[in-house]
């Protein structure tokens, strides 16, 4: 499976025609289909709980794994590539640090309104560069056993792991941080982070209403912190979109707007000709006490149902310290609160075989 | 309630073993915790019994009151503090040893580990051998007891009863006053189900002459040894020594982690003791499960569920001892739920249902 998946790599990311390399023709469209009859299980960032983020290894993984969906954030190269990564800087989850050729590119920028960051910027890399380092586990206490392995994946190499599987995968990119993007990379004749982002998706066929026959062959969402990338972008493809938010005291990158003000229902009514769903942190939606303890739940889900928007809250881990103690310490106590109690619509997690083999379980268990 | 009017003890599938009470929510060993044990549907709820000085059996694990308890916050008892040596190492702190029952009761209990829920910190007490076994009895379905006889070098040379009675004579006593007795699933033991568990070989031997009950022999590490025969883990785990032991227990309780050693924390390929213990015909209920992930192998990607997945249907064990006794029994109802209960007429449908399928042919 790694073999096909790096020989799919390399010939896409030479340009050769982009559609799935094995199964091809009958056999690829008798594929299973995606289940749409439960909440989607996305695999945040693949199989991160086992390995390293946003490598092909954990996106096979969260694919082997049951994953609806596999989720990923795309960002620019300086040389204008789109790569899936998630911090603007390499230093957490890469051996950049181990590279001396890089040393003298170590920086201070802002990111995001006066938050200002050090370290070495995706944005100074050129693709063959990022291409020389290794991806590591981000938490000492995951996995760290597959650390220097795996290398950055571009955006294209994401969707033919996808388009490779032996049944139907949605893919759920992330427009990360694309303020920061368009600032220190440009692109030929004018164009923006959000139409590169959008070409590379069609060039993959990826098109077409949610739930229409287009989009149950090539599920996938587009999601964004940035209001006014997710305008942009609905300009230019009908696939769905969804608005992510983040903590209480976060302003909107582009539009400098409060969680209060763009999580209202008057922001809710304008935001929702766009996207088709909100996706919120979950200790927003139900916030916790100071002893780690469930507070009483706000009325967002209630009012994003209200307006036809589905919820998919980030993330779902298993390690106790992310647990509050209602749920015992039993992450599957949590995805029974999130799935049964409060009616999500799409779960972000960094644990897709659990949340698959809660959801198989509790599913047999109805019969 | 009368005996015969409880649902019974499950005996379809591993026993649930709530270790020292739904310890991983509710402070270790407390009435809270065992009550929270038996609404999550253990089959069992397990306690340490040690004795106080002036001869009381109580609900506790360490021989010291520090860990789990406020003692240093008692003035009056701040000079009791003093070392000892249990189990061939030294030890200082407050032994349970040196407090009347009168004043452990004025204690308070906490919870052990700090990663856990410490609000109940200090609203619960210790509770004696016989609180706890009212607790079971007073369960509204059949709740087996898993008491152990914890540290008994220690104690018997610590506390002195009347009329030379040793401390495994005191805990089988407190068992007999409340009937419990008769040998593994017999008609007794189905209505007050009872494992006696130790780590002492010859306090087993000492009480299979007092009670006919099942016994537990309990295995621990491979670099201890046991505290009354001074015996190292590969004799006591030797097919010899098994066939011996055999004839005082009906099972073993060995820490997982020497059933399947790890490293690199990934398992690595599991001892034969699991396949040798059956073949002597003996259970196998190791410890400990919890959820935690920093317990958790990487095999089981931090998932409590793959774990018991994996131990009970890989690996075949009887019985788990575990901290969260919800998440074990969640698992268990998911994965071989209780049948639902069937009758004379319902059984006849099916059959003449498979019956007439073939009619036809």
């Amino acid at each position: 499976v790694v073999a096909a998946v790096l020989a799919a790599a390399v010939v896409a990311s030479s340009g050769v025609a982009a559609r799935p390399l094995v199964g091809g023709g009958g056999a690829w469209a008798d594929r299973a289909p995606l289940q749409t009859s439960r909440p989607f299980n996305i695999a945040h960032r693949g199989s991160n709980g086992e390995l390293p983020e946003e490598t092909a290894a954990a996106y096979a993984r969260a694919i082997d794994e049951g994953a609806d969906f596999i989720e990923a954030d795309i960002e620019a190269t300086k040389d204008g590539h789109l790569v899936c990564f998630h911090d603007t800087t390499l230093d957490d989850v890469t051996d950049v640090a181990d590279h001396p050729e890089f040393a003298g590119r170590r920086r201070t920028l802002e990111v995001q309104w006066a938050n200002n960051v050090t370290g070495y910027f995706i944005t100074d890399f050129t693709l063959a560069e990022l291409k020389t380092l290794r991806a590591k586990q981000r938490w000492d206490f995951r996995d760290k056993s597959h650390d220097g392995i795996s290398p950055i994946i571009t955006f294209e190499e994401f969707i033919d792991i996808a388009l490779n599987a032996k049944r139907v995968v949605g893919i759920y990119p992330e427009m990360k941080n694309p303020v920061f993007m368009n600032k220190h990379v440009q692109w030929a004749d004018g164009k923006k982070y959000e139409d590169k982002f959008i070409a590379t998706l069609k060039k993959y066929g990826y098109g077409g209403k949610y739930m229409s026959p287009a989009w149950r062959a090539k599920p996938v969402f587009i999601q964004s912190f940035a209001p006014a990338s997710l305008v942009r972008a609905a300009g230019l493809t009908d696939s769905p979109l969804l608005f992510l938010i983040d903590d209480v005291t976060v302003r909107t990158e582009d539009t400098n707007q409060s969680y209060d003000e763009i999580t209202s229902g008057e922001y809710l009514d304008y935001i929702k000709k766009y996207v088709v769903g909100i996706g919120p942190w979950k200790d927003t939606v139900v916030p916790p006490t100071k002893d780690n303890r469930l507070a009483t739940p706000t009325d967002l889900v209630a009012m994003a149902h209200a307006r036809g928007l589905q919820v998919h809250p980030y993330t779902y881990r298993n390690e106790n310290k992310f647990l509050h103690f209602n749920f015992r310490q039993d992450p599957y106590a949590e995805y029974d609160y999130w799935i049964n109690g409060v009616g999500v619509d799409g779960l972000f997690t960094d644990f897709p075989a659990s949340l698959r083999r809660f959801q198989e379980w509790t599913a047999k268990k109805k019969d | 309630m009368k005996n015969e009017e409880k649902k019974p003890i499950q005996t379809f599938r591993p026993y649930n073993i709530a270790h020292r009470g739904s310890n991983g929510e509710i402070p270790e060993e407390t009435a809270a915790a065992y009550l929270r044990a038996i609404e999550e549907g253990a089959d069992f709820i397990e306690t340490d019994i040690l004795a106080s000085k002036d001869g009381a059996l109580i609900c506790f694990h360490d021989v010291t009151l520090d860990e789990t308890t406020d003692v240093a916050r008692h003035k009056e008892f701040a000079n009791r503090r003093r070392t000892y040596e249990v189990e061939w190492f030294n030890v200082t702190g407050w032994f349970v040893v040196d407090f009347t029952l009168e004043e452990l009761k004025t204690l308070k209990v906490k919870q052990r580990y700090s990663f856990r829920d410490q609000q109940y910190n200090g609203m619960f007490s210790i509770i004696t051998f016989e609180e706890f076994i009212s607790i079971a009895l007073d369960a509204d379905r059949t709740v087996g007891i898993y008491p152990e006889i914890k540290d008994p070098v220690f104690i018997n040379k610590h506390v002195k009863w009347a009329g030379g009675k040793k401390f495994e004579d005191k805990f089988v006593d407190t068992l007999l006053k409340y009937g419990y007795k008769g040998q593994y699933l017999s008609e007794n033991w189905l209505k007050q189900p009872l494992f006696i568990q130790s780590f002492a070989p010859t306090s087993i031997v000492h009480v299979s002459k007092l009670i006919d009950s099942p016994k537990v022999f309990l295995i621990d590490d491979i670099t201890v040894r046991t505290q009354d025969t001074n015996q190292s883990y590969w004799e006591i785990t030797s097919d010899d020594y098994l066939a011996y032991i055999g004839k005082y227990i009906v099972g073993l309780g060995p820490w997982k982690d020497t059933i399947i050693p790890a490293a690199g924390n990934y398992l690595m390929p599991p001892s034969d003791l699991v396949a040798r213990a059956h073949a002597h015909n003996l259970q196998v209920h190791p410890y400990t499960y919890r959820n935690e992930n920093q317990f958790l192998h990487f095999n089981f990607h931090q998932d409590p569920y793959a774990e018991y997945d994996f131990w009970m249907n890989t690996v075949g064990v009887d019985g788990l001892f575990t901290d969260f006794t919800g998440t074990l029994y969640r698992y268990q109802e998911l994965t071989s739920p209780h049948r639902k209960d069937e009758t004379a007429n319902s059984l006849l449908l099916k059959i003449s249902q498979m019956i007439s399928a073939y009619e036809g042919l």
